[in-house]
């Protein structure tokens, strides 16, 4: 074997390998939920730790089932988590194909101001937003969760970005036809911009999916409650059932898998566009 | 496109709305709520944060039940200036400790996320790989595990006693590691969580950087003899550099939100080690009550996360 042929089969083994180790390494704790929802609470302590998965899913569903109500928190969090993305994407794509294909005056500061409140943490906001939703007498509403955050900075860059894309010919030619303005919108944008629109929805749902603090603050009574706080009353408790959190964590994270596995053609395609054609 | 298209075009002004207001139509439902629900509360933090919060009567303000935390009614504001700023910029010394704490994370986690996440992407992009979708997807899984799922997976795979991570390392004849009752150690276990959670997020968002760049820049290298090396060096760095910028700061303003990792896995402990800028924020104005001054900490929080933006885009930025 040539010298360059031997370094190059060595740069292939290498790369598998790193390749390998780093899927491993992500996988361990995922496999390792698995095992933990699977075997009874008693040997959850023992010593050595179990490292093959148990027979015992059934029995800690069933006890989960009988400390929360697991199934109203995850109806809960898809009331909430496709709300959320629903308005979401009507606001940040309308918005978006304004700033991408329209001249108006104050443009550019005005999404230069949108973009600059990305820095903002929102655990600054949990308080006055608290304020708020008491004075117009929203809390405990899904409605409270669902608007502040419909307004996404993130969002409207996506669209933005990916809406420069449309080609000025097909709106030009569609006016010509005689499409109204705002047909251009959701005839011609909308659709052409559906896999920008999959990405976005991606993002915004699994963010939704999994708020914790300010649903925490807002969602006060147990029915209310979505997936994530309902897990947190698990391990609040004075004991933790470490075995009903791993199985509620196992389910809970199954829709954020399968959305993520059958969407994320989209999701990489969305991003693409969305952060590189600055 | 059809040429028919494209001759119809010329001399057709760009994308002039022929309605006046119509794209301020399209942006207000945006920014209505943009403003109700974002510019308000951050205006009113930056008010409360010259404010001590003073007294409080008996009725509840802010009951969070699962925390067993009630928040009185604010009874009286008490405009203090910038006392609040003073304190905690000259004798909080847990507030330095969060400083320290979320400047270590973000010091060590964000180059080993862009070094790791590149590395990562760059490998997948090779053409010799197979299965690239199916590693794409696996190493991309965690951006879909909830934030406090992988905290609860986190705080028993690292647990000192019972945890899989400690019995792995001693069968293998390593000693135990004090992973979460030891300070430095606690700080790093946040480390890798975090890692663990946005490795794949990162890798995607560079992996389609890496697939815009044009084939031919490489073979234009190629003919002038460029090796790996150089390739990655004057051809891949520098196409990327808008892409790795991207994942730099969103990964800084990232770092510096850290919340429920502390919150779940180490508590913010041992002694405060590991209490980020957020939880501290938290903790002021949940548990201390001190609304106007967790408030303080809030701006100073965004300040510094603005700056470092700011800096970075500025740096490293193309144009």
């Amino acid at each position: 074997m040539r010298q360059a042929d031997k370094r190059e089969a060595l740069w292939k083994f290498g790369s598998y390998l790193f390749l390998l180790v780093i899927t491993a390494l992500v996988l361990i704790p995922i496999y390792w939920m698995v095992v933990a929802a699977t075997i009874p609470q008693q040997e959850f302590f023992s010593w050595p730790p179990r490292l093959i998965p148990g027979t015992h899913y059934l029995e800690n569903f069933q006890a989960l089932q009988e400390n929360v109500s697991f199934a109203r928190s995850i109806l809960n969090s898809l009331i909430v988590s496709v709300g959320y993305t629903a308005l979401s994407l009507v606001l940040c794509s309308m918005a978006g194909f304004a700033f991408a294909k329209y001249e108006f005056r104050f443009k550019e500061p005005l999404f230069y101001f949108i973009l600059a409140t990305l820095v903002l943490p929102i655990q600054l906001l949990i308080i006055p937003l608290f304020l708020l939703m008491t004075q117009i007498g929203w809390t405990n509403s899904f409605i409270a969760v669902i608007l502040p955050w419909a307004a996404n900075p993130l969002g409207i860059f996506l669209m933005r970005q990916n809406m420069k894309a449309i080609p000025d010919a097909l709106l030009e030619s569609a006016r010509m036809d005689g499409a109204t303005e705002f047909q251009l919108y959701y005839k011609i944008a909308l659709p052409t911009m559906l896999p920008s629109l999959a990405a976005l929805a991606i993002i915004l749902f699994i963010n939704q999916w999994q708020a914790f603090l300010y649903p925490l603050v807002i969602l006060q009574e147990e029915e209310m409650f979505t997936i994530p706080i309902a897990l947190a009353q698990l391990v609040g408790q004075q004991r933790v059932y470490f075995d009903q959190v791993m199985v509620a964590t196992s389910l809970s994270i199954i829709p954020l898998f399968l959305v993520f596995i059958f969407l994320q053609q989209y999701f990489i395609k969305g991003i693409l566009s969305g952060s590189v054609k600055q | 496109m059809s040429d028919q298209l494209r001759y119809r075009r010329q001399g057709v002004s760009d994308a002039v709305p022929e309605v006046p207001g119509l794209p301020y139509l399209y942006i207000s439902p945006f920014f209505v709520l943009f403003g109700i629900f974002l510019l308000f509360p951050t205006a009113y933090t930056l008010y409360l944060s010259f404010f001590s919060y003073q007294g409080a009567s008996n009725e509840a303000l802010l009951t969070i039940p699962l925390l067993k935390v009630t928040i009185p009614q604010i009874a009286q504001l008490e405009f203090i200036g910038l006392d609040h700023y003073q304190r905690l910029l000259f004798e909080d010394s847990l507030f330095r400790q969060s400083l320290f704490n979320t400047s270590f994370i973000f010091l060590v986690q964000v180059p080993l996320m862009v070094i790791l996440g590149l590395a990562t992407a760059l490998v997948l992009d090779a053409k010799f790989i197979r299965a690239k979708g199916l590693f794409r997807t696996l190493i991309a899984l965690p951006v879909a595990t909830g934030l406090v799922a992988y905290s609860t997976i986190f705080l028993l795979l690292f647990n000192d006693d019972i945890g899989m991570i400690n019995y792995v390392l001693q069968s293998l004849g390593a000693s135990a590691i004090p992973w979460l009752s030891d300070s430095w150690w606690a700080r790093i276990t946040l480390v890798i969580a975090v890692t663990w959670r946005w490795l794949g997020y990162n890798m995607i968002i560079l992996l389609a950087g890496l697939q815009t760049i044009p084939e031919q820049l490489y073979e234009a290298a190629e003919i002038d003899g460029a090796k790996r090396w150089e390739k990655f060096r004057y051809v891949t760095l520098p196409q990327l550099r808008p892409v790795l910028l991207f994942v730099v700061v969103s990964s800084t303003i990232g770092t510096f939100q850290i919340f429920a990792e502390p919150f779940v896995i180490t508590g913010g402990g041992p002694s405060n080690a590991t209490i980020t800028m957020v939880q501290y924020i938290y903790r002021q104005a949940f548990i201390q009550l001190n609304l106007g001054y967790a408030s303080a900490v809030s701006v100073v929080l965004v300040a510094l996360v603005s700056v470092m933006s700011i800096v970075q885009i500025k740096y490293g930025g193309t144009e």
